[in-house]
């Protein structure tokens, strides 16, 4: 205890330097920005702020992110509330009850409880971090490959169940990630598999250019061809775009909302795949069955609107939760925070907090810090962003491309990169167009590779016997969990099915 | 009609799936007691991914395909759709004929011109000014060696940075 209250002063007093203050200022900004625009996601801009942090050290370039993160998942909600645009999927929810609030002539109460439910769940989720991943990261230590194994199937599993439509579509999503991962020169024999004789594939495929390819690229050219409703949105301009932070007894009076939403963040944040959309759905809907009037729902209810906000940033510790303690990236931003970590010759992992506590304990004061400021920032962005909104949707769309081109094309200076990116931008084109999930791919991409290696490393360590999973408790029960997620939805069918008929 | 185009697609990956997995039957592999082989693992993936398609394929069948309307059945503007892959194709493959500088400042024009934008000066203003900026952050402040050209479009770009004091 006393040690981790001695790594979070020397973490407090890093966080406080110039530049990395300044770096949670930047993120903030980025982020709140980003997040707001439709068209850029969280995700995109800090894939696109990632070769600035080629020059920085690994403290300001972690604070960097995980500030527009923490600034990115709050962003869209002000554009939701004020416009009905949400800039996130994540902020639909938001949208749902913010919107109405603003029509209702509330639109200041509605942007206020917005900042303050973010905050809130961003800061006791952090702090959540901050105390259970030391102690995480020790049992972690004890695990092998086995459970390693185990995790990654567990993250793989879960990313194909929650929240998506068809699950067969998230499977063949999968599965073609974890396909597009073993491209290149694999480790135990040093053999090049499917390269076709391409030089630049045996490399293999760096997922940040599946990353900004898929969802940069495709979101560009989904909006561009008109599939997709752009910015604009049926609401008239905003009466008043000031916000007005909740009094200390609105919130009581919304603390049940407010515990709920910070629970499902979290723990639905810590689940590798899952992440703020997820989390945010979830809990708006766990809200609703809670609630008397269920009826009210979508005609402007304070309580949904402080759950989801609520659940969406207290995922961001939830999130970190996994990347910190196991190396596993929960999300398509944690997957992009350890290629920095990657990049700084840092790996994540439960080694992490033994070997960089240092770096550690800033980035955990840095989130906490960042979810104060964010108040003042969230005030003066609501404030301001009926301006921002202005700026034509074409101009936007073409920057973004550009700034693709720029992020791959720094990732190993080589044109191959900037043609991978620019090609999984039409994949990801057709694959919006034809209803297949993004996600899975891009997880199966990065942890496809991590269960070839600890599944083999496993059976090398133990003569092929595959019961090994099975026969350690950890790794059982694990496995136990992944198939129950997979064969969750088809025993909600069932259970449906069989409910329908008795009635 | 309907249910046979949305199994198109999943047919496709299967054969796709089939085609990689007999390649990976062809891998040099030096066999090594008590190992697997590195076409193990490829093949469970791919066996993973054809059974996934088969799946698919039995959802559409059955009318139980998720997610409502889909979006191929949206409106869709094919020569917007055209023209922007095009640009986003044609970015990379002429970037390093003409360089950085000139294709970026084409492709902002191009994509901005066929997103909507028609007023002519502030199309040309944006372009050279946006690339201008991207110029100044990630050449000079980055040392990001962006591509210069080929021949004499290698010697216009060294130009434009002397030009512009970037170097």
């Amino acid at each position: 205890m006393w040690e981790t209250l001695a790594n979070l002063a020397a973490g407090l007093a890093a966080s406080l330097e110039p530049l990395n203050f300044l770096m949670i200022l930047v993120g903030l900004a980025i982020g709140i920005v980003a997040g707001a625009l439709p068209g850029i996601t969280m995700l995109n801009s800090i894939v696109l702020v990632l070769p600035f942090t080629y020059l920085m050290e690994i403290v300001p370039s972690l604070l960097l992110m995980t500030s527009i993160y923490i600034g990115g998942v709050f962003g869209g909600s002000i554009t939701g509330i004020l416009f009905n645009i949400p800039g996130d999927p994540m902020n639909v929810p938001t949208t749902w009850e913010g919107y109405q609030l603003n029509k209702k002539g509330q639109v200041r109460l509605a942007l206020g409880m917005a900042i303050m439910a973010s905050a809130i769940g961003g800061f006791l989720s952090a702090l959540i971090l901050t105390f259970a991943s030391p102690p995480f990261a020790k049992v972690a230590l004890t695990f092998s490959t086995v459970e390693y194994f185990a995790v990654v199937v567990l993250g793989l599993a879960s990313v194909v169940v929650i929240g998506q439509v068809s699950v067969a579509g998230a499977l063949m999503s999968l599965f073609a990630g974890m396909f597009l991962g073993t491209v290149g020169t694999e480790a135990q024999y040093g053999i090049t598999r499917f390269a076709f004789g391409i030089k630049f594939l045996e490399t293999g495929i760096d997922f940040v250019t599946v990353l900004i390819g898929l969802f940069a690229i495709g979101e560009v050219l989904d909006q561009l061809s008109g599939s997709k409703a752009g910015a604009g949105g049926d609401a008239a301009a905003p009466s008043t775009s000031r916000a007005r932070l909740p009094s200390p007894r609105q919130l009581w009076a919304l603390r049940g909302s407010i515990v709920r939403g910070l629970g499902t963040g979290v723990v639905i944040g810590a689940i590798p795949g899952a992440g703020a959309t997820v989390a945010s759905f979830v809990s708006y809907g766990l809200e609703k069955q809670v609630s008397k009037e269920p009826e009210r729902f979508g005609t402007g209810v304070l309580e949904g609107l402080t759950a989801s906000e609520t659940s969406v940033n207290a995922s961001t510790g939830g999130a970190m939760i996994p990347l910190l303690t196991l190396g596993i990236p929960g999300s398509g931003a944690t997957a992009v925070m350890m290629g920095a970590f990657l990049l700084h010759g840092v790996q994540p992992g439960p080694l992490l907090f033994s070997k960089s506590p240092h770096e550690v304990y800033t980035i955990f004061v840095g989130m906490l810090l960042a979810n104060l400021i964010m108040i003042v920032m969230g005030l003066l962005a609501a404030r301001s962003f009926a301006q921002l909104m202005k700026v034509p949707e074409p101009i936007l769309a073409a920057f973004i491309i550009t700034f693709c081109f720029i992020g791959a094309y720094a990732l190993r200076n080589d044109m191959a990169d900037v043609w991978l990116t620019m090609l999984f931008g039409v994949l990801g084109f057709f694959m919006r167009r034809y209803n297949l999930p993004i996600p899975p791919l891009i997880l199966g991409v990065i942890l496809g590779p991590l269960a070839e290696q600890y599944f083999l490393t496993s059976m090398v360590s133990y003569g092929n016997d595959v019961t090994v999973f099975f026969t350690r408790p950890v790794s059982a029960a694990v496995l136990l969990t992944s198939a129950g997620l997979l064969l969750w939805p088809a025993l909600k069918g069932w259970l449906a099915r069989r409910k329908a008929l008795r009635v | 009609m309907r249910s046979l185009r949305g199994a198109i697609g999943p047919a496709l990956i299967f054969l796709a799936g089939a085609g990689l997995f007999a390649a990976a039957g062809r891998l040099p592999v030096v066999p090594v007691p008590g190992q697997l082989g590195p076409d193990f693992w490829p093949r469970l993936v791919l066996i993973g991914l054809m059974a996934s398609c088969v799946l698919k394929i039995l959802e559409v069948a059955r009318g139980r395909e998720g997610g409502g309307e889909p979006a191929a059945l949206l409106p869709l503007s094919r020569p917007k759709l055209a023209g922007g892959m095009a640009l986003v194709l044609g970015y990379p493959a002429l970037a390093p004929l003409l360089g950085f500088p000139l294709t970026t400042s084409f492709f902002l024009l191009a994509f901005m011109r066929l997103a909507g934008t028609r007023r002519p000066l502030p199309l040309l203003v944006t372009a050279l000014l946006g690339t201008v900026a991207l110029l100044y952050l990630f050449v000079k402040v980055v040392y990001l060696p962006l591509p210069k050209g080929a021949g004499v479009m290698e010697d216009f770009t060294i130009f434009l940075y002397r030009l512009l004091r970037i170097f």
